[in-house]
């Protein structure tokens, strides 16, 4: 014979498995991961090598020695431009600048492409999506939440100028960007894109191989500085495709499509990053000791006072 | 491009010059104006230098800016604090830049956008030290 508490415990333990069950469903597909074997860490050794640290800005993509100060100088202008740059700014080093300049090194391809949202190669709106625009224009450089240490979701996370390291594991290519200490995470295990994702900052990312080049495809992204100069929907995808041009050398082509924002993809062009075999991610704690943001108000101020408040 | 090139400090050792961010001036006119990483220039007056001399007081080695606090005389026979913004420690740490670089105690021409504002602080450009060392903050990696 159970006592009330007994009965009233019972009945609690099991309303919370079943809220539990409950919830996972809700939330779309569960995967459970098996431990790794060893043959699946052989199948990862037979995959291109991704594995370490690299950087597109800083003298590192592709633009050779010394193009390190005209690259940051290049990104400033940008960075306190109307537009993309200002709404994916990192602070890192320079905002959504930073693509334009990569780009513009890192073999000039089409990091730069695309970025102003004007002229050839600028997202094509739809009619809808093209009022919204013109009924909101860009955030000025000062509205900038990244200089208050959001950062940036994907893509713009994808056009820091600081490195990423790239990790493969069974069932997972990790992504860590130095600028912000941000990591992506990226399935490889052939479970499908969620269908209904809570929104995000990166999304959720499910990747396969085609061939050697890693296609990566990303959904549910929330409404947050993402270095997208345009508005867009809830049905907003990216795709990149991750492939060395050389052993030392990795591309990363991003098209952006929205069927309600855009009438055809967008090409965001291609990314080239270099690796630096002897690099290891710093931590970028950009909380730390931030005396550049922004107020209230969305204006730029800078905090010049109490110096030996500062941590270090 | 300008190649950079270590300077030959007189009382400093090779190993030590090369931890440090030392470039022609030639570059450092060229280049470093707006090596400057940041979200936010607004309140900057880029447009336009300014020089202030002075001893190093504190440097701050963090994110998402290391700050140069820079002790300047000034004309009423007394001594302001500027705060001067740099670039990370990250960027900074792969061009020869360290915790360090500016002790306590340095003395130092630092090249600044100013604030707009005309408060004692600014954006760094360029510097240089009494036995003429230049303090880049941009340049090329130092470890590749």
């Amino acid at each position: 014979m159970q006592s009330p508490r007994q009965i009233v415990l019972g009945f609690l333990t099991a309303s919370l498995a079943f809220a539990a069950v409950a919830s996972a469903q809700s939330a779309g597909q569960r995967v459970v991961r098996k431990a790794p074997t060893a043959a699946d860490w052989e199948a990862i050794a037979k995959l291109p090598d991704f594995t370490g640290v690299w950087e597109a800005g800083g003298g590192g993509g592709g633009g050779g020695r010394g193009a390190a100060p005209a690259a940051a100088q290049g990104a400033a202008p940008a960075a306190g431009a109307r537009g993309p740059a200002a709404a994916g700014a990192p602070a890192a080093g320079a905002q959504g600048a930073a693509p334009a300049t990569a780009g513009a090194r890192g073999g000039g391809r089409a990091g730069g492409r695309g970025r102003g949202g004007a002229g050839r190669g600028g997202p094509s709106l739809t009619p809808e999506y093209a009022a919204k625009a013109k009924a909101t224009p860009p955030p000025t450089a000062e509205e900038n939440l990244t200089a208050n240490c959001l950062p940036p979701g994907l893509p713009g996370i994808m056009t820091q100028p600081y490195p990423y390291e790239f990790l493969l594991t069974p069932g997972q290519v990790t992504i860590i960007s130095e600028a912000y200490t941000e990591v992506r995470h990226i399935y490889t295990d052939g479970r499908p894109l969620p269908e209904d994702p809570d929104p995000n900052f990166y999304g959720t990312s499910v990747g396969h191989w085609d061939g050697n080049t890693l296609v990566v495809d990303t959904v549910g992204f929330a409404q947050v500085p993402r270095g997208l100069n345009f508005p867009y929907s809830d049905k907003l995808k990216v795709t990149e495709r991750f492939q060395l041009t050389d052993p030392d050398t990795m591309s990363i082509e991003t098209t952006v499509t929205d069927p309600l924002a855009l009438t055809m993809p967008y090409s965001m062009g291609t990314r080239s990053l270099r690796r630096h075999r002897n690099w290891t991610i710093a931590e970028y704690i950009c909380e730390e000791n931030n005396r550049n943001g922004v107020d209230e108000n969305g204006k730029a101020r800078i905090n010049l006072a109490n110096p030996e408040a500062s941590p270090k | 491009m300008t190649r950079p090139e270590m300077t030959k400090g007189t009382n400093m050792s090779m190993n030590k010059s090369v931890r440090r961010v030392i470039l022609l001036a030639s570059l450092a006119a060229g280049v470093a104006s707006l090596a400057m990483a940041h979200h936010s220039y607004a309140a900057f007056d880029v447009t336009t230098e300014r020089v202030i001399v002075g001893s190093i007081k504190k440097f701050d080695w963090s994110n998402p800016h290391t700050w140069a606090w820079i002790d300047v005389p000034n004309e009423q026979g007394g001594v302001d604090t500027w705060g001067v913004e740099g670039m990370s420690p990250n960027y900074l740490a792969r061009r020869g830049w360290s915790r360090t670089t500016l002790k306590p105690g340095d003395k130092i021409t630092v090249t600044i956008r100013p604030m707009k504002d005309g408060s004692k602080g600014g954006m760094w450009v360029t510097a240089k030290r009494p036995n003429g060392e230049i303090l880049l903050m941009g340049g090329t990696i130092t470890d590749p």
